[in-house]
């Protein structure tokens, strides 16, 4: 029996023997630089994805996208990432659903009102419309809401949620269109440096590559390990859970700063949510579902919204955060070994960052200008010292 | 058994009869009412399908509480029952329009992604579109939620049927904590919708695990195995008598038994979701613990032993009875749009395919249950398809033993057995940790 | 007049459905139930995953031997959120 030929992105059989260049992992991060190395004309990319498509953390994130951020390169490249995804579905043929309910962060002490309003007056200064919120005008954008602990609120309208599975179908799709080589259930089990690049082992054969991309996330670590690179970011377990489906009545995502909750609704009228759940981060990738996730999450979100009480929990499941030790990526080409090149440690947000990463990654490795956050967020930062500390991290 | 109401429920403002402690689905059917939801997409007709809590397709709201089940929700005096995700009401669905413009099916994933302003207003018709239930209703006063509870015992049993209740009997010994949960509101299981055993059967054999030290749990589901917390606990929500919030059961056991049955499946054929088209187990349990016909003229589709016993009580009961077996004749699709009204059935005959059409006015679907392997697989119990046994059966070895030690399997959840087998099997599975218990240095 | 063949009732996933993501390569049980929906509405795949998982590995050439279920996400039935909000009871209780 063999499988028919598709119409799809993903290619049959095994990897070409040699390309230019070798991308690890098939989650949004990869595919999109796949993607805009393509659209720029090097198609001679192959991307090796060790499960199915959407496996990793991008298939199992919460799908928030925002503005609001403590550092000036991250609000820059959320703005213009926000206007990306606003653009996919024209672009790249496949409905993301973007819908801009906005972010709503509570504050319940005047140390955070303190943060929130330094960061808030950073947003405004790049043209991001924050706003503070007395407790009560977040409960004019929330009526369910329990204000009564509320030091203060901020509220962007232009953060927002969409859906994460279609970029990566729409990524993989017009990658592949362009001539880039997607290959799912590929594992990739040894990188041996050589002076015209690299040879890839994979458990579909050899490939010879000229550069080779780190972009696998939570296993990124294990990646760079092949070409004897100790990378300092690590897996850390984010668990998260889907209720039943209910029409429509959250406009915005919610997050209450002092216990990490997050709440939205989905377009398929499901409340999405998470929170912050102390783990053993022992360097392996954990995947499992916890009933002391759901207990610490319900307590704090039935605090927080008593009228959620009667909702039921569908589906919970775990996502692997790729950790990095500032909060900061962790990109650029690795100076010890020239040609091997990294997109990791994005914190849970490498979802929403991958438009514009993907973006200027595709065009630095294409020939074109180089961003500056290559050098802010390069991996020799913390042998220097000189750290990237972002503290907008949610969950 | 004859049926007579003896309360009302008020149905979208009427009133409805009922007789108390029968399932609201069983209530509304037998007053008349052929839709009781919507679908999410097309807005198509339905009615329930499992009557056991399964399959999804009889969520309504009931008293101010968005998406419950109607087949799991008890019918008592003045309980307020309304249809959801409908417009203008769920007899007359405008939305069903839908329904008309993708005949086949979608792919939203690809559909008016460009031009923006299309996109942009297409986005907001599809938020407005989505979801079932409204919110649940603010309560009057700050709700107390309910404590949770921590128990410890020898030896917990999942599903209070044939195969779980024997299997705790076998296993019970004076002094030995056997607890089963089932999340029925009565045990019995599969014995439940069977038309040779029945209510009567079931309630014997709960007797008898009664008589024998057993504790059963009935409205108490189990939600999961937790391998993580406190050293791996299997949570249970049990849901208390007199309504409320369910509350969390911690389980810690020295040896877990699943033996949770197996879940109604459809028959794929086209328009196999009208209102009308019920499991086989649906329209048995209907007949024999609600005295409830699910028609005068029902086709039984099916070739088991469990399709012959429904056609002949069906048959008993006074219908005319329409067996289709499925394999010599098989339903390739259903007419009517509110309630099924006939079925289409096609052989084969000399020179092809000859289809006839039969009236009708319901469907038994007697498919093989697919294993509820879940729990069991979350245990870390293996699984493998066996077409034979409905689906993902539970590998166990000759004493149900799976390959995580302390867990066994019993019944339709190894593969679909069916009532009797079901029940030896729980024996021999009950005796053989009833033996390791015995054992020196084993136990709690 | 609509003759769809539903696979999976609480999302209204039509066999041309698992049809159309087979011919896109989405043919794994996992694939296609995020690109169609299949079994993530409120049965959780109770009623569907079984047909479906049969279905997609006979449409792709796949023997039914090698066909696995997807990874069972708890709970196994919907739980409120206020069951697990409620306070722990710290002690214990026997059977």
């Amino acid at each position: 029996m063999s499988a028919p030929t598709t119409a799809g992105p993903v290619t049959a059989g095994p990897p070409k023997r040699e390309t230019e260049v070798l991308i690890v992992g098939g989650g949004i991060m990869g595919l999109a630089i796949a993607y805009h190395l393509a659209l720029r004309g090097v198609s001679d990319v192959v991307v090796l994805e060790r499960g199915y498509l959407a496996a990793g953390a991008s298939g199992r994130n919460g799908g928030g996208i925002r503005m609001q951020w403590s550092t000036e390169i991250n609000v820059l490249l959320m703005l213009e990432s926000v206007e990306l995804c606003k653009r996919f579905a024209g672009e790249l043929g496949v409905n993301v659903w973007l819908r801009q309910g906005g972010y709503l962060f509570l504050a319940q002490s005047e140390g955070e009102r303190a943060r929130m309003e330094k960061n808030v007056a950073l947003q405004n200064r790049h043209g991001v419309p924050t706003r503070m919120l007395l407790p009560e005008e977040a409960r004019g954008i929330v009526p369910e809401l329990d204000v009564s602990s509320l030091a203060a609120a901020c509220y962007n309208p232009r953060d927002g949620i969409l859906f994460p599975w279609p970029f990566l179908w729409g990524y993989a799709n017009q990658a592949a269109k362009r001539g880039v080589e997607l290959h799912t259930f590929t594992e990739v089990t040894a990188i041996e440096p050589s002076p015209a690049g690299f040879l890839v082992q994979t458990s579909k054969g050899p490939v010879r590559a000229q550069r080779v991309l780190n972009c696998a996330g939570a296993w990124s670590p294990e990646v760079a390990r092949l070409v004897g690179v100790e990378l300092p970011d690590r897996p850390h377990r984010h668990e998260i859970l889907s209720t039943e489906p209910l029409k429509p009545f959250l406009g915005p995502m919610v997050s209450v700063l002092s216990s990490g909750l997050y709440f939205s609704q989905s377009m398929r009228g499901e409340v999405v949510t998470g929170i912050t759940v102390p783990d053993l981060d022992d360097g392996s990738v954990k995947l499992g579902s916890r009933l002391r996730f759901l207990t610490t999450l319900a307590k704090e979100l039935v605090r927080v919204m008593p009228r959620l009480a009667g909702v039921k929990v569908l589906r919970q499941w775990a996502g692997p955060y790729d950790v990095s030790p500032d909060g900061s990526p962790i990109v650029g080409e690795v100076a010890t070994v020239p040609g091997f090149y990294l997109a990791c440690g994005f914190t849970g947000h490498g979802f929403m960052m991958a438009p514009v990463v993907g973006k200027y990654y595709g065009e630095w490795l294409a020939g074109g200008p180089r961003h500056p956050f290559f050098d802010r967020w390069r991996l020799g930062r913390f042998a220097e010292g000189k750290l990237e500390s972002e503290e907008m991290i949610i969950g | 058994m004859p049926r007579t109401p003896d309360c009302a429920l008020e149905f979208e403002g009427e009133s409805v009869s009922a007789v108390a402690g029968e399932p609201v689905a069983v209530s509304l059917f037998a007053a008349g009412v052929k839709v009781l939801s919507r679908s999410i997409k097309y807005h198509r007709p339905r009615s329930f399908f499992c009557l056991a809590g399964h399959c999804g397709a009889c969520l309504m709201r009931i008293d101010g509480q968005p998406n419950i089940k109607a087949c799991r929700t008890l019918a008592s005096e003045g309980m307020k029952v309304e249809r959801q995700n409908a417009f203008p009401s769920g007899g007359l669905d405008v939305l069903a329009a839908a329904d008309f413009f993708f005949p086949k099916g979608m792919d939203h994933h690809t559909m008016f992604t460009a031009p923006r302003a299309v996109n942009t207003l297409m986005q907001k018709v599809v938020r407005q579109l989505g979801g079932l239930g409204r919110l649940p209703d603010p309560s009057p006063e700050p709700q107390e939620l309910p404590a949770g509870e921590r128990l410890r015992v020898d030896v917990a049993v999942v599903g209070a049927g044939p195969a779980g209740l024997a299997a705790a009997i076998a296993c019970a010994a004076p002094g030995r904590r056997v607890v089963v949960f089932d999340e029925g509101d009565r045990a019995g299981g599969s014995l439940l919708s069977h038309p040779a055993h029945g209510v009567a059967a079931a309630d014997r054999l709960a007797a008898e695990a009664r008589a024998a030290g057993v504790a059963i749990r009935c409205r108490a589901s189990a939600i999961a195995w937790y391998p993580e917390d406190e050293g791996g606990l299997l949570a249970v929500a049990e849901q208390p008598e007199g309504g409320g919030l369910p509350r969390l059961v911690r389980v810690t056991a020295a040896r877990y038994v699943y033996a949770t049955g197996g879940y109604d499946v459809n028959a794929l054929f086209e328009d196999n979701d009208r209102p009308g088209i019920f499991a086989a187990r649906a329209v048995g349990t209907m007949l024999i613990r609600h005295g409830v016909l699910a028609g005068a003229r029902p086709v039984v589709l099916g070739d088991g032993p469990y399709a012959a016993a429904l056609c002949e009580a069906l048959a008993a009961a006074g219908c005319k009875v329409m067996p289709i077996d499925g394999v010599r004749e098989r339903v390739v699709a259903a007419r009517g749009r509110a309630w099924v009204s006939g079925v289409d059935v096609q052989s084969d005959g000399k020179t092809g395919p000859v289809t006839r059409k039969i009236a009708c006015d319901a469907v038994a679907v007697a498919t093989l249950p697919a294993p509820a392997s879940e729990l069991a697989r979350q245990h870390g119990a293996e699984v493998a398809f066996r077409p034979e046994g409905g689906g993902f059966a539970v590998l166990t070895d000759g004493n149900g033993a799976t390959r995580t030690p302390g867990v066994h399997a019993c019944g339709d959840v190894c593969g679909f057995r069916g009532v009797l087998a079901a029940r030896l099997h729980g024996s021999e599975v009950g005796r053989a940790i009833a033996r390791a218990f015995a054992r020196p240095g084993e136990g709690a | 007049m609509a003759g769809k063949v539903i696979v999976c009732r609480c999302e209204d996933v039509t066999q041309s459905d698992l049809d159309h993501a087979v011919a896109l390569g989405y043919s794994h049980l996992e694939e296609a139930k995020r690109y169609t929906g299949l079994g993530t509405g409120p049965c959780q795949g109770k009623e569907c995953m079984v047909a479906c998982a049969l279905y997609l590995a006979l449409a792709a050439g796949r023997p039914p031997s090698e066909v696995r279920p997807f990874t069972s996400r708890p709970p196994v039935a919907a739980i409120a959120l206020g069951t697990l909000a409620g306070p722990d009871d710290p002690g214990e209780g026997g059977g």
